[in-house]
């Protein structure tokens, strides 16, 4: 019996590699394999240097982190308080601006989670995610 | 036609008795394995959803039927397009165990073999092996958040896609204990011997 299970086990197992084949394929050109973020979404703090001006800066780190301290003018947006930053947030954006995401650190998600939906709850389409995040931006600042 | 003799013959009272306690006993049966369909069914519901919403994109219809906007709802499942799978693989990489090429193998992987064993529970068809692996599955997910929760990881289990993001943690696990003893309960009692004849 256990080996009939076994058996069953590998067939399903195999029989799942199909379609997960096909729509690996189908998504190839949607979906970087090497970085949780594509390249062409995030931006290093030397880039974000050059769009001073043309970019808005959005701390995604909870209120009592940005509370601290936080990249000069930059506008709170996290997800604890989503529906009520949001607002804020779309009342300091304009037409042709970028966004700029950053949480604490290289390994922190809230940045990517945050661009995400800004993304698609607020379809925009100039969004990355700042590389190193906070400790990045502080190394090169201060 | 031969006649048998009164002495092999049970007595019509105790032949009667005989009928009635197999007619209970066969309902009782019966009962038994109607209730363990349904239980097949609800599990392989459970799995078929949370495939779904990893390869479907649900968040507007969910999000819709939340607040009871029925109309809404039907648009959307009119205009469903395919989810993302960085977002499901995000959820995977958020676990921090798996490297990013991993979680991106899993999330293309895991709701169709989900969708597969729950199938298998549906039709009978490779039904232990579709027990053992959703069984397996829901143990390392449920050891996932457990494991985050002490690592001070504020993660969304990606057990049904985006649709459990904002779920708690003590929510994550009562789901996966109540599924997990579902699935053994199905699991032991199709290796008791009490086998439904189509099982294969």
């Amino acid at each position: 019996m256990k080996s009939s299970l076994v058996a069953q086990a590998v067939i399903l197992a195999a029989l799942a590699l199909l379609p997960a084949a096909g729509e690996a394929i189908y998504f190839r050109d949607k979906i970087s394999w090497r970085s949780a973020i594509a390249p062409s979404e995030m931006v290093s703090v030397e880039q974000a240097r050059e769009w001073n001006g043309s970019a808005i800066w959005v701390d995604a780190r909870p209120d009592d982190d940005f509370a601290k301290d936080h990249v000069p003018d930059a506008i709170s947006l996290n997800e604890d308080r989503w529906n009520e930053l949001l607002p804020q947030f779309l009342a300091a954006w304009a037409p042709g601006k970028k966004v700029i995401v950053y949480c604490s650190s290289l390994s922190c998600n809230a940045s990517r989670e945050v661009a995400r939906r800004l993304r698609k709850e607020a379809q925009l389409s100039d969004v990355f995610v700042l590389e190193g995040g906070w400790e990045a931006w502080l190394k090169k600042n201060r | 036609m031969k006649e048998t003799s009164n002495t092999q013959r049970p007595t019509p009272n105790i032949e009667q008795a005989e009928h009635s306690t197999l007619g209970v006993e066969r309902s009782a049966l019966d009962v038994g394995r109607f209730l363990w369909r349904i239980l097949d069914f609800v599990v392989a519901g459970i799995f078929i959803f949370a495939g779904l919403t990893k390869i479907l994109d649900f968040d507007h219809l969910i999000a819709d039927l939340q607040h009871l906007r029925v109309a809404n709802a039907f648009a959307d499942l009119g205009q469903l397009s395919l989810a993302s799978p960085a977002e499901f693989a995000s959820d995977i990489d958020n676990f921090k165990i798996l490297p990013w090429p991993v979680s991106v193998a899993l999330a293309f992987y895991l709701p169709w073999l989900e969708i597969f064993c729950a199938l298998g529970l549906v039709f009978r068809f490779l039904y232990r092996g579709a027990l053992s692996i959703l069984s397996a599955s829901i143990v390392v997910f449920t050891l996932g958040i457990i494991t985050a929760k002490v690592r001070g990881l504020d993660i969304t289990c990606g057990c049904f896609g985006h649709a459990s993001q904002h779920w708690s943690f003590p929510a994550h696990l009562l789901t996966n204990l109540a599924i997990l003893a579902a699935l053994l309960f199905l699991f032991f009692k199709a290796t008791s011997g009490n086998t439904p004849q189509n099982a294969v």
